[in-house]
């Protein structure tokens, strides 16, 4: 089968469990930076309609977060067989479950703030701050484990 | 006649002392390489296995080595054999007993593939 059919294949693209993970961490990752990007743009400019947006983004954001984690632990194991990981493969886990349960956590003080008519408190955007810099730590690792941020 | 007797005594032990040093350790070291069993290395750098194809005699020890920052495994197409993760330093041997073509690849990095060719 040549590469350009490979590609279209369904069997290839949905049995590639490796690589689903690699593919769909990317959604969650752009959706949550640019959702935090708007919550702080809104909150210096006070303008509602990036408020909205970056809602939205976070809401997208947490809802992509899932398959990636299920994903990655289905990687876990059928490629490793669920071996007892180490080194950076056990930092990668660490750091990537923590940022879902952050993503998550952040989407879900804007939600409760929303239902409210407010908005979000002031420590929901700490938390931002901190999940952003966890995803991008846990985005190097895993850029890295799959060679495309190694030499 | 008691002299030549003390001459022949005192030569023999030195004659084959003599000859032990001579071939010996030679022979020993012959015997010693023709007992160790064959053995060949691949090493796993920069996301490629080294040298990608590898022809060995039946009977060889295969290791592979991670010299990469980056886990690595080594599993067979058909399972016959298949590493742990792999971190920095660490190996993996197996030993090919069959002849065949054995192809394997890295379950981390699928692209990573690579041969041993058992004669």
């Amino acid at each position: 089968m040549s590469g350009l059919a490979r590609a279209f294949d369904p069997g290839t693209v949905l049995l590639a469990k490796h690589a689903q993970h690699v593919v769909l961490v990317h959604f969650p990752i752009a959706l949550f930076i640019t959702g935090v990007a708007f919550d702080l743009a809104g909150q210096w400019t006070k303008k509602k309609a990036l408020a909205e947006a970056s809602y939205y983004n976070l809401l997208f954001a947490a809802i992509s977060a899932l398959p990636v984690i299920v994903t990655g632990l289905l990687a876990w194991h059928f490629q490793l067989e669920g071996e007892r990981l180490k080194g950076l493969l056990l930092v990668h886990l660490v750091l990537g479950s923590v940022s879902g349960v952050l993503i998550c956590a952040v989407w879900w003080g804007h939600f409760r703030a929303r239902r409210r008519g407010l908005t979000a408190p002031g420590y929901v955007r700490l938390v931002e701050c901190v999940a952003v810099a966890v995803v991008a730590l846990t985005g190097h690792l895993g850029g890295f484990l799959s060679g495309v941020s190694g030499s | 006649m008691s002299r030549s007797v003390w001459i022949l005594g005192l030569a023999a032990p030195v004659l084959a002392a003599a000859v032990f040093l001579v071939s010996g350790p030679a022979g020993f070291t012959a015997r010693a390489g023709q007992a160790q069993a064959a053995s060949a290395e691949v090493k796993i750098d920069n996301f490629s296995f080294g040298p990608a194809t590898l022809t060995v005699p039946s009977g060889t020890t295969v290791t592979w080595t991670n010299r990469d920052d980056i886990p690595h495994t080594v599993v067979s197409d058909d399972k016959v054999f298949k590493s742990k993760v792999l971190d920095t330093d660490e190996k993996f041997s197996y030993t090919f007993t069959k002849p065949g073509t054995y192809g394997y690849f890295c379950s981390i990095h699928p692209k990573m593939t690579g041969k041993v060719v058992v004669q």
